[in-house]
């Protein structure tokens, strides 16, 4: 409950950024530059003089979108592969699981750095780089599940009458399977957000004069002895909507299969 | 036993090849090359014979198998080529860098420890206590903390304000253990924060579980105070599965040292990694993902044949 709210109420900010913002995000002001929080500047100024809250609300746009998009993007390959690979078994599986296991043998962070080093630095092909490290976890899962149902009666029953494999797995299977990928999903939108702020902290992320939190935050640091609410405000900003999304994925796995909690935690 | 722990480091291998065939196509699929950069560097014009004859020399003019398998061979000898940029060996440059990560790491699995392992306990003996809820809570934050915000909090009060420790940089043990405890610390705590939120699960599912047993419920009845049935009966069980599921934290230390070594400007691999990767000195990039994930799949490959050797039900499969 407590997650589904706050991830409502953030994209709500986000969406509504352009009417709650008080100034402009790149009004540049170079009387206010860096000053404390105040009731003209309710979060206080960047290095240039810019609103901070206003820039927040102009960044939970894109630093939301970019999580979003990660997560739709790794299930929209994820989903399908674990669901061909778990159906067909056999070398195919046994392929495309032992690549997955190599991919997840490098730590997310690491791997999403290598790729977004190999695209180049931006916030597109960060979200890309995020999308891939994700594929795997997706992948597994969804296989997972196939295993455990694929030869249950009624899908044995659709087979025998017929029914083309395309149409078992994605009308008899699918539905069955995928409410653990919603809870996933919730999860992995705070994982998302979490690895789109730490490459955009290192200099891999989004590049001005693009802002995400997390590219406010790498600009913030060298200040952090002379404006700490600079690093602050966005670091919190971050921390907020990650917990939104583990709290939601929290909750939808309550909702969606009270079973689940207690084999989750015995993992 | 033995059989099984043939049969599982076996298993790792495929993946190995895997990962370095992952790391290899990687690499040459980064913008600019050895030869570019020699190109770039050279003073004079460089003539198109001349480029063919550097690619020659370098083997790029080989098919792309034939370089796996001398790139896959060097490997194997322990030659990961030269710095793009310094022109050393990179494993020279790598070794001296392991130490702070080792350290930082190792500290940070230590207080993480600390915390989880008798709140885990506790929340299991008691469901639905004041601790079962600070439990839980905990790990909500701490999975959702970013690096930088508990570092960036850290050196604000501890060092900038109260003056305490040391904000940034690396001491080496030999060198002045007082002074290398004290760069270790906050480094330490703010890795150990993501490590405590997953270890405080494993604790308290772990204590869970051994606390349904008949044993323990016999403790009871004998009339042994829940401190002495938790601490002394259950814990030797239950931290058995703790302490192997810390070894494969080994890529959360790994990934978490990335943010945490920028912020507080420690030497380690982490920081070396993204250096590299902002530098473009690739033969560095290349060695440290293929040693990160070498490294994983085998602390992975050591606990599953240590827990084997602990709990013999677990190999018989």
């Amino acid at each position: 409950m407590a997650g589904a709210l706050i991830v409502g109420l953030l994209l709500l900010v986000a969406l509504l950024a352009p009417v709650l913002s008080p100034y402009p995000p790149d009004a540049i002001n170079y009387r206010h530059l860096l000053s404390p929080p105040s009731t003209e500047h309710l979060l206080g100024t960047d290095d240039l003089g810019r609103d901070i809250l206003s820039r927040l609300l102009y960044g939970a746009q894109l630093s939301l979108s970019a999580g979003i998009s990660a997560v739709i993007l790794s299930v929209l390959v994820g989903v399908p592969v674990g669901l061909v690979a778990g159906y067909a078994g056999g070398m195919t599986d046994e392929l495309v699981m032992r690549v997955f296991d190599s991919i997840i043998a490098l730590p997310p962070l690491v791997l999403a750095l290598t790729i977004s080093a190999v695209l180049g630095p931006g916030l597109v092909n960060a979200t890309i780089a995020i999308a891939i490290v994700a594929v795997p976890t997706y992948a597994r899962l969804i296989r997972g599940q196939v295993l455990s149902i694929k030869n249950n009666d009624y899908i044995l029953a659709a087979r025998s009458v017929g029914v083309s494999s395309r149409a078992v797995l994605f009308r008899h299977i699918l539905p069955n399977v995928i409410s653990p990928i919603i809870v996933q999903a919730a999860l992995g939108v705070g994982f998302a957000i979490i690895l789109e702020s730490s490459l955009s902290f290192i200099g891999l992320g989004a590049q001005p004069p693009t802002s995400t939190w997390g590219s406010m935050v790498q600009t913030s640091f060298q200040y952090l002895e002379l404006a700490p609410w600079f690093v602050i405000a966005p670091s919190v900003a971050i921390f907020v909507a990650v917990l939104g999304a583990n709290l939601l994925g929290e909750g939808l796995r309550n909702f969606l299969d009270p079973n689940q909690k207690k084999a989750a935690q015995k993992t | 036993m033995f059989a099984f722990a043939v049969r599982r480091t076996a298993a790792a291998i495929p993946v190995l090849v895997m990962v370095s065939l992952i790391v290899f196509f990687l690499m040459r699929l980064l913008p600019g090359d050895i030869i570019d950069l020699i190109v770039s560097q050279a003073q004079v014009d460089v003539s198109e014979e001349m480029i063919a004859e550097l690619r020659r020399q370098y083997g790029l003019d080989k098919p792309v198998y034939v370089q796996y398998y001398v790139w896959v061979r060097q490997i194997l000898a322990g030659d990961f080529g030269l710095s793009f940029r310094s022109h050393q060996p990179v494993i020279e440059i790598i070794l001296p860098r392991l130490m702070p990560t080792f350290q930082i790491g190792l500290a940070a699995l230590f207080f993480s420890s600390l915390v989880a392992i008798p709140l885990g306990a506790i929340s299991a003996a008691r469901p639905n206590s004041i601790w079962d809820r600070i439990g839980a809570f905990g790990t909500f934050i701490g999975a959702s903390m970013p690096y930088f915000l508990v570092g960036g909090l850290l050196i604000y009060f501890v060092s900038l304000q109260l003056g305490l420790l040391p904000p940034s940089g690396f001491v080496s043990p030999t060198d002045d253990l007082t002074d290398s405890i004290r760069h270790t610390i906050m480094p330490a705590i703010t890795l150990a924060l993501s490590l405590t939120a997953i270890l405080i699960r494993q604790a308290r599912a772990s204590f869970s579980d051994v606390l349904q047993h008949p044993y323990i419920r016999t403790a009871y009845a004998k009339g042994l105070s829940e401190t002495r049935v938790v601490v002394q009966h259950a814990m030797k069980n239950a931290l058995l599965p703790i302490v192997t599921i810390l070894g494969l934290q080994l890529g959360v230390i790994l990934s978490g040292a990335v943010v945490t070594e920028t912020v507080f400007a420690v030497p380690g691999i982490g920081r070396l990694l993204v250096d590299s990767i902002l530098g473009r000195d690739y033969p560095i990039v290349q060695a440290l993902v293929l040693l990160i994930a070498a490294a994983v799949v085998l602390a992975t490959l050591l606990v599953d044949i240590v827990y084997g050797v602990l709990d013999p039900r677990s190999s018989r499969m």
